[in-house]
């Protein structure tokens, strides 16, 4: 028997894609990780939103602040700030779960990314379309819900796609607080045979590729202008 | 809860020293061996050779989505397959940790600044090329006096946040046990049972890593782009539209 079909085997799939949730109720495996993985890139859009227009806003109570989260957060590796959810909320007396804590750190993180795209994004958009919005009467919520941010999004499209990737690539991290996600459960397979780990890791590489190649296809659909004005702005 | 700041300036703050000085040599280390990577691997795909193409493409697409952790990891275990036998002991003598990790962290961000590489190579107008080559330059010639010039003043800000993202990410060797800065404050939570004063110091430490390489990518883009103001102010003055 090749160290491939070792590794290949039904069980190790089954673990591989969910973890002990048939053995032991825990979720793991490629569905913890994108679990994680998606509910932080929802999370961080959100907030990356927020903190991008924040920065945009000529309001010094406004944007300082911004600039401080961005700063503080970008500055710092996702590792440390993974540590600070995980072992410094006991320590101040409340009980945070591992899956928090780390969707916690990355949101945090990914989310001062985010909101420096969203703040490239809109400086992108040409000042004569602001102009333009002024001339014809719009109030300036609408001109920034109507011609601002429509154009801004789609020009942050590619960074984002980037972004998403870079934060699913992320959540490989939970593995060093103990969470089973795909790093860990493939780090469990290597152990227990122990002969196989260029097979083990590579397989380990080869699913992330894959799970981040789609992702980037998903955003890269997007792309397309016709397709985009279709699904956001209904034209 | 109780803080004890003092053991900074103890045993603990010297277990950090020594973290911050493995920090620093792995980040130099692979920092100067991604950017070699990035330009050979950039520059190569720039040219455009049909049979460097799909091996670059698939070199840097693998390496670019797949998680730097796991390809620490996976360097680290399974390198006496991959390495040539020979130079596999030779990093196993000198302690394999750090040998793996440099070696993922390169190949990693060699990935992304081969990226960062080619998109300012892109960015120059072919006919930069042509001119130099029209005017006799070989083709390493006229990248190195001609298009790297140019391209580097438009690449250090790319540039500067993959190598800060690199120093970053150089916490990832404590997976596999490097003692660098993350690793020894896990240990001093262990067995001094201080943790929160040595994440605050080393979360402190590399804020300051990160700025301090802002700082310099911003002097080192202001030295390269000096006489572009110099000229445009005099373009400007000369034709009186200042």
């Amino acid at each position: 028997m090749s160290n491939w079909e070792r590794v290949w085997t039904l069980a190790n799939w089954q673990r591989l894609l969910f973890g002990d949730l048939f053995t032991r109720g825990q979720l793991g495996g490629i569905a913890l990780t994108l679990t994680i993985g998606l509910l932080a890139i929802l999370g961080s859009t959100l907030i990356g939103a927020i903190v991008g227009l924040m920065r945009n806003s000529p309001r010094r109570s406004l944007n300082v602040p911004a600039m401080i989260y961005v700063q503080a957060f970008r500055n710092v590796p996702l590792l440390i700030l993974v540590f600070w959810a995980y072992f410094v909320p006991p320590a101040l007396g409340f009980q945070i779960s591992k899956f928090m804590s780390v969707l916690i750190a990355l949101t945090l993180f990914t989310g001062a990314y985010i909101a420096e795209i969203v703040h490239g994004g809109i400086k992108s958009v040409a000042p004569a379309n602001i102009e333009a919005g002024r001339a014809l009467g719009l109030a300036g919520y609408q001109i920034h819900t109507k011609i601002v941010l429509p154009q801004a999004f789609f020009n942050m499209l590619p960074a984002l796609a980037g972004r998403y990737v870079v934060s699913i690539k992320n959540t490989s991290l939970a593995f060093l607080i103990g969470l089973t996600d795909l790093t860990e459960i493939g780090k469990q397979i290597g152990a227990r045979l122990m002969t196989a780990p260029l097979e083990v890791y590579l397989t380990l590489l080869i699913i992330y590729f894959v799970v981040n190649r789609a992702i980037s296809a998903l955003v890269r659909l997007l792309e397309d202008r016709k397709r985009f004005n279709r699904l956001f702005l209904r034209i | 809860m109780n803080t004890d700041w003092s053991i900074l300036w103890g045993e603990a703050g010297w277990s950090i020293l020594t973290g911050l000085n493995f920090t620093l040599k792995l980040a130099i280390c692979s920092l100067i061996l991604a950017v070699s990577i990035g330009f050979a691997m950039g520059t190569l795909r720039w040219i455009g050779w049909r049979w460097a193409e799909p091996i670059c493409w698939f070199f840097v697409e693998f390496s670019r989505n797949t998680p730097p952790v796991v390809q620490i990891l996976f360097w680290y275990f399974s390198a006496s397959y991959i390495l040539p036998q020979p130079l596999f002991i030779a990093l196993r003598d000198f302690g394999y940790e750090m040998g793996a990790a440099v070696i993922a962290l390169s190949i990693y961000h060699g990935a992304f600044f081969s990226e960062v590489v080619r998109a300012g190579l892109n960015a120059i107008p072919r006919g930069q090329l042509e001119a130099a080559r029209a005017l006799g330059l070989g083709l390493g010639q006229a990248l190195r006096r001609v298009l790297y010039p140019q391209a580097l003043r438009i690449l250090v800000p790319p540039l500067v946040n993959e190598a800060t993202s690199l120093v970053k990410n150089t916490s990832l060797a404590m997976a596999i046990g490097v003692t660098e800065l993350t690793y020894q404050y896990r240990s001093i939570d262990n067995f001094l049972f201080r943790g929160l004063e040595a994440l605050t110091a080393v979360t402190v430490i590399y804020f300051i890593l990160c700025l301090l390489m802002a700082g310099i990518g911003n002097l080192v883009q202001a030295r390269l782009s000096r006489h572009i103001h110099a000229r445009s102010a005099t373009v400007a003055a000369g034709s009186g539209l200042s």
